[in-house]
């Protein structure tokens, strides 16, 4: 296991901190609240913010496994909803800050890189479960506002239906932006320069993570879906890609 | 009955951008009845100003309601289209609304989830990861991009058929080819998902000449087999949590 990189307190730059919360606020409208193109998924959220710090396969190295590992959440009325987008946004943000670089992971050239990879995206999970309190605190606040319109149905109004459902729109914006600027606080304060003092061993568990979550996803997928349905299916593109691989060098 | 020209690009404008935000103000009581409340409202402000008529308007339609998000245009549509013909004069009686607006809400609530949820959605993600996996980071946000102009563009047509079908909305709910959809997405997103493994595997042969050989490989065969061994429907964040742990086991065992 080679040495881990040193990661002094990074100071995040409060323009870069405010751009990628504005984004964080932007992309969780589209989680749920506005349109749902999908571009607040893992993977196209992490890009777009590693965009925004300059080093967009920084966005790809976490994004990637998170993405693969979080398939099988659904963010759809009663279901259980993390707050992955923010997670994301905040900790590509906090380790484009801190200068980290995962090229080296994505081409598994060093394990203390990959070990970094994995304490992100441990940091991203534990994220991402605490956002889903912030979101379930949002949904009752609509609770509360949306029983308000029962004036409405008194008086007639159409100004307070109307903002009501705006307010509920600016909370949704307002909770990615201020999550995601705690967040990003928290990790480059604390969370990245922690993973110096690490155990070696912990680092060498950490460095096998962004193996696992991968498998996860596609485990997930073919437990969904059924096995012995769709055998053929999975086996065909699989073979065909590991080829396309091997012999077209297309990974 | 009303003409589809009834429906001018105006009003078709700003119905499809508040439709898009459904489910801004979706609460634990009545779902998305506030979003749809929201989007119906351009119909209403056009009509002579009349603080019962909206009233009575929003009471209509403050009830629950639920629906699948990107087929609720089809409803909306159609609910347009029987409010525009009630106003006209023909016979639509208030129950036959109620009724239009929960047992369309169930039926495209049924079939959108099949189609987007379990459907598109994975293969969609399937895709990305797959060029992701070949390094082509700005490729994946690209792939993301070009669908997202695609369902948009559905909910717009959608808007538009609803208030052309009005209650022969049926007739497009009964037509073979959601099924057809809904069979086909399901078998791409498992060919995706066998390519993204193909891929997987391919990637963690090379990576094991750095990391510990055979211990990546046992990760990589209980990464798969984790959940179909739990075979509950864990969050991800919670699967991640159980990996670490394992991640973790084997860093001691080394």
């Amino acid at each position: 296991m080679d040495a881990a990189p040193a990661l002094l307190l990074a100071d995040p730059g409060w323009l870069q901190l405010g751009l990628v919360s504005l984004l964080a606020g932007l992309l969780c409208l589209d989680e749920t609240a506005v349109a749902q193109t999908w571009v607040s998924q893992p993977l196209p959220a992490g890009v777009l913010t590693g965009l925004l710090v300059g080093d967009p396969v920084l966005g790809l190295a976490v994004g990637l496994p998170l993405q693969l590992v979080m398939i099988g959440n659904l963010p759809v009325g009663q279901s259980f909803t993390g707050d992955s987008t923010t997670a994301v946004v905040a900790v590509v943000g906090a380790a484009g800050a801190a200068g980290v670089s995962l090229a080296p992971a994505l081409q598994g050239q060093t394990p203390a890189a990959q070990g970094l990879l994995g304490w992100l995206l441990l940091a991203a999970g534990l994220l991402s479960l605490a956002g889903h309190r912030i979101i379930q605190a949002e949904r009752s606040a609509h609770d509360v506002w949306m029983l308000q319109g029962r004036l409405t149905l008194r008086d007639g109004s159409l100004r307070r239906m109307e903002f009501m459902h705006l307010r509920c729109l600016g909370l949704t914006f307002l909770r990615g932006f201020a999550a995601c600027l705690l967040f990003t606080v928290v990790l480059t304060s604390w969370w990245l320069p922690a993973f110096s003092s690490l155990d070696p061993r912990l680092r060498t568990g950490l460095s096998l993570l962004p193996l696992l979550l991968p498998g996860i996803g596609i485990g997930t997928m073919v437990e969904r879906f059924g096995w012995r349905r769709n055998w053929s299916w999975v086996a065909g593109g699989a073979l065909a890609a590991f080829l396309l691989a091997r012999v077209g060098g297309w990974a | 009955m009303t003409a589809h020209g009834g429906f001018d690009r105006k009003l078709r404008l700003r119905i499809f951008f508040r439709s898009l935000s459904l489910q801004a103000s979706w609460n634990h009581q009545r779902m998305q009845n506030l979003g749809l409340l929201f989007s119906l409202l351009p119909w209403l402000q056009r009509q002579p100003a009349d603080p019962n008529q909206n009233r009575l308007f929003c009471r209509r339609y403050f009830e629950f309601f639920n629906t699948n998000p990107y087929l609720a245009n089809f409803l909306i549509g159609g609910l347009v289209r029987l409010e525009d013909d009630r106003r006209a004069g023909v016979d639509v009686p208030l129950d036959l609304i109620a009724t239009y607006r929960d047992s369309l809400g169930r039926t495209l609530a049924s079939l959108g989830d099949q189609l987007f949820w379990l459907g598109l959605r994975p293969a969609l993600i399937m895709a990305v990861c797959l060029v992701a996996l070949t390094g082509h980071a700005l490729g994946s946000v690209l792939v993301i991009l070009a669908f997202a102009v695609m369902q948009l563009a559905v909910r717009w047509a959608a808007l538009g058929w609803g208030y052309a079908l009005g209650r022969d909305i049926l007739r497009l709910l009964r037509h073979p080819a959601w099924h057809r959809a809904i069979r086909a997405s399901k078998k791409i997103a498992m060919t995706l998902t066998g390519m993204v493994a193909g891929t997987y595997v391919a990637k963690v042969q090379d990576f094991s000449g750095v990391l510990a050989g055979d211990l990546v490989w046992v990760g990589v065969i209980l990464g798969i087999g984790l959940p179909l061994l739990i075979r509950k429907r864990l969050p991800g964040e919670i699967m991640l949590l159980a990996a670490t742990a394992l991640a973790l086991a084997a860093g001691f065992a080394i």
